[in-house]
């Protein structure tokens, strides 16, 4: 282990992000950057607060928009600033900030930069090299740039929920707001590159990023296929186009706890020999129609049928061993308990405790990757709000003692 | 050199080369950067990349894969047989004059070649070297076999998809490879920014598992908090121990809708301008956000989702969606391909742009997924099977930051 290991590199270093992104994506974008080492700055306000500071969960009793923990999950790492935007000298704060940032983030609804005096061409005023990356809903231009949503509701605009769920039933989409986690590294990557291209050429510019744009690159062919045949992709349940059998079959542990289902994915024909010999299927392997993959996709209901007769007298834990001694794709449909007790997340100390003023000591998320040289120190918790304010008034934008307790007074830092 | 042979001079990356080895799981990530100008050369087998042959088809013929189209635009193309020592040494060579590389072998497969990472670091010192995984390089499962399905299984975001009498959903197509892969090229760009500091490039270790278990939300939080194991449920919003409804059948397909108490004056509001008579009481209903104790019998829910749902069997998604979201009601339509395609926000973007193919001919595409003032996202086509194989391996040099 050498030093890095223990230190952390921070390689963002001397970088500060004016952050005035909320909810999801644009917090979950700028974390990155603090997580190695930018200087990230949560423009924040009591009385229009993050919503997940609002939300759960918290400590029992715990009704402060310092509790929630799924702020937290977003936010290590940064510093957080009180200001009242909409208050006329709100905004004169927030340019002296900007005046020291080399990056300016948001995730308003579009026009409300621009109402408080904070569009890209006057942010660029104050700061000429300045990146400032929107991220909205939908973009800022179009029929629909104003219109209003959020993860949960963004994925069916995006095409994902449409072709998630069984082919008998109504889609269901992803219980999560999932698209939160494709347009964050749209983000990121967007953002970093242009800091680079800022590093080359001095010149700084302006990211218009639509959440909805970025999350249809994950639907694969999707979108290509319908703009160009005008086929339509429909749900399919688990089952895959290309490979069979493929699905989640119920397992045979005990379901007081829950139910446990396991994944088989056969890739290969090889992969489907193996299945048959460990399943001791003699009429499997004897089948010439199942030796390749169309014959075994136009047999799915009955491959289906015998693996879940099988699956349903094993144990989770069995299966994923037999198979995966052989090299067959499986694995347990891990729930949230599954995947926070996961011995391959653990060897990767994936879950990183952060020991937090109001909610305690808890684990969250790590980034995918982990880099060899310069890996990250370990974020400080998420910051109570406003709890950077003096540093950031007096600081940074260079307020006297006087006029930043005059600033109280008038309602600006809240 | 290479980015002027490539068409690509004024992208925020146009000084970077990427080579891409990857499998299906990394294709998303340097098509990314090859949008942000970089020359990505992605080198193929002789006979082509397997996923050349991969479906959906433009034509009836196995050679006209929209897959590719669309996972390799602006990428171009070297064959190299990496069973060969010579190409492997060519490889090896080209290493030198790129700044990443891609791959998504089993840990040790490359090595294996002598195409690891330890080979290459002292001969190509400023390399990015980034491995794309199911569960990263080292671990209990490293070795595990898996595929896009298992991504979504280990992570444990299907546990919160699907019907709760059913099993346990994949999200449809690939998108655990899709997500994977975009984290990767987070990481690439994280990596870079550490290179201008050190000078050195550095091994990239990407976990499909680590990606999706990212995805989860709330959930794990409740379950470390409080012990709750959240469950799928369906249409609906899955959050600790309870779930809120998000899908409702329309005239002709499906509306993602919230009902948040704090938007119900607004639906009200709406219903009526749309003559629907709506006879919940909105002032009451609207309170429960603010009171917070103060919860609907079930009697009362049940009246108000039957009011919500005739209203919205009676029309249809797009015109629910423009008439909603102009009364602020957080409605979306769950829209198909082909409503992407004919999106008038995307259009009314240009987000769909033409290109000429040299495998499919003129083809529709989608373009930039974000708009960048000085350095715009280029859509190029996706190259023909070593196409610029001369070009690439007779250029030694290694591509110089071009500025302006």
């Amino acid at each position: 282990m050498n030093n890095n290991d223990v230190l952390g590199a921070r390689v963002f270093d001397g970088i500060r992000i004016a952050d005035f992104a909320w909810v999801g994506v644009g917090p979950n974008a700028t974390m990155q950057m603090a997580f190695h080492g930018a200087e990230v700055i949560r423009v924040e306000s009591s009385h229009r607060p993050d919503t997940f500071r609002s939300s759960g969960p918290r400590p029992a009793g715990q009704g402060s928009l310092d509790a929630s923990a799924y702020f937290a999950k977003f936010n290590r790492g940064k510093r957080s600033v009180a200001i009242n935007l909409p208050h006329p000298r709100g905004a004169e704060v927030a340019r002296r900030l900007i005046a020291t940032a080399d990056i300016v983030t948001e995730s308003f609804a579009p026009g409300f930069m621009q109402r408080i005096g904070l569009s890209y061409e006057e942010v660029r005023e104050i700061k000429p090299d300045v990146i400032m990356c929107s991220m909205s809903m939908e973009g800022q231009t179009g029929p629909h740039a104003g219109f209003r949503g959020f993860g949960l509701t963004l994925q069916a605009t995006a095409g994902v929920t449409g072709v998630t769920g069984w082919p008998d039933r109504a889609p269901v989409g992803t219980g999560v707001a999932y698209t939160d986690w494709v347009a964050t590294h749209i983000g990121i990557i967007g953002i970093l590159s242009a800091l680079d291209h800022r590093r080359r050429t001095g010149e700084g510019q302006y990211i218009d990023l639509s959440q909805l744009e970025a999350s249809t690159l994950v639907l694969d062919a999707g979108v290509i296929d319908a703009a160009n045949t005008g086929r339509v992709a429909r749900p399919l349940g688990n089952r895959d186009l290309r490979h069979a059998p493929h699905g989640v079959y119920p397992c045979a542990d005990d379901h007081t706890s829950g139910d446990r289902w396991v994944a088989i994915a056969v890739t290969t024909d090889e992969q489907w020999r193996k299945l048959a010999l460990i399943m001791d299927r003699q009429d499997w392997l004897e089948s010439q129609q199942l030796c390749y993959a169309a014959g075994r996709l136009a047999a799915q209901d009955d491959l289906d049928d015998g693996i879940t007769r099988w699956t349903s007298s094993q144990t989770v834990a069995d299966v994923e061993q037999f198979l995966q001694a052989v090299g067959i794709p499986a694995h347990r449909a891990s729930n949230v308990r599954d995947a926070h007790d996961d011995p391959q997340l653990a060897h990767r100390n994936h879950w990183w405790t952060s020991d937090h003023a109001v909610i305690g000591e808890m684990s969250y998320e790590s980034p995918a990757w982990r880099l060899s040289d310069t890996p990250p120190p370990m974020p400080k918790p998420s910051p109570l709000l406003g709890e950077d304010s003096e540093y950031v008034y007096r600081k940074l934008c260079g307020y006297s003692e006087e006029e930043f307790q005059q600033l109280i007074v008038d309602g600006v830092v809240e | 050199m290479s980015q002027a042979t490539n068409g690509a001079s004024n992208g925020a990356l146009s000084p970077y080369r990427v080579i891409d080895l990857t499998a299906e799981i990394g294709g998303l990530s340097s098509m990314v950067l090859a949008g942000l100008g970089a020359d990505v050369v992605r080198v193929e087998p002789p006979n082509g990349h397997p996923t050349r042959r991969r479906g959906p088809m433009l034509r009836e013929d196995s050679d006209s894969s929209l897959y590719w189209a669309q996972m390799n635009a602006g990428k171009r193309s070297v064959t190299l047989d990496l069973a060969d020592a010579a190409d492997r040494e060519r490889l090896r060579a080209l290493c030198q004059t790129a700044d990443f590389l891609f791959e998504s072998d089993a840990p040790g497969t490359m090595a294996s070649r002598g195409l690891g990472y330890d080979d290459l670091r002292e001969r190509a010192p400023q390399l990015i070297y980034v491995s794309i995984t199911p569960f990263g390089q080292t671990g209990p499962k490293s070795m595990w076999a898996a595929s896009d399905l298992i991504g979504h299984v280990s992570g444990g975001l299907s546990s919160l998809v699907g019907d709760p009498d059913r099993a346990p959903l994949r999200p449809s197509v690939e998108q655990a490879y899709n997500i994977t892969a975009l984290n990767a090229g987070s990481a690439a760009m994280i990596a870079l920014h550490a290179r201008n500091l050190t000078g050195r490039g550095q091994h990239v270790d990407v976990s499909m598992q680590a990606a999706m278990a990212n995805t989860l939300g709330n959930a794990r939080l409740y379950y470390e908090m409080d012990g709750i194991i959240t469950e799928r449920a369906g249409g609906a919003r899955a959050f600790a121990d309870r779930a809120t409804r998000i899908i409702y059948p329309c005239a002709d397909g499906y509306v993602a809708f919230v009902r948040v108490p704090a938007s119900m004056l607004r639906l009200h509001k709406w219903m009526t301008a749309e003559g629907a008579d709506p006879q919940f009481d909105a002032e009451r209903w609207a309170s429960i956000a603010i009171a917070g104790n103060v919860l609907p019998t079930e009697t009362e829910v049940v009246e108000l989702e039957a009011e919500i749902e005739q209203f919205f069997a009676a029309r249809g998604a797009q015109a629910l969606y423009e008439s909603g979201q102009n009364f602020n009601v957080m409605i979306c339509p769950v829209n198909t391909m082909q409503d992407i395609v004919d999106s008038p926000q995307l259009n009314a973007r240009e987000f769909f742009e033409e290109v000429d193919d040299p495998a499919l001919g003129r083809i529709k595409v989608p373009g930039a997924p974000l708009k960048m003032s000085a350095t715009p996202w280029q859509t190029r086509p996706a190259p023909l099977p070593g196409q610029h194989s001369r070009d690439v391996l007779s250029d030694r040099t290694h591509p110089q930051p071009v500025g302006d």
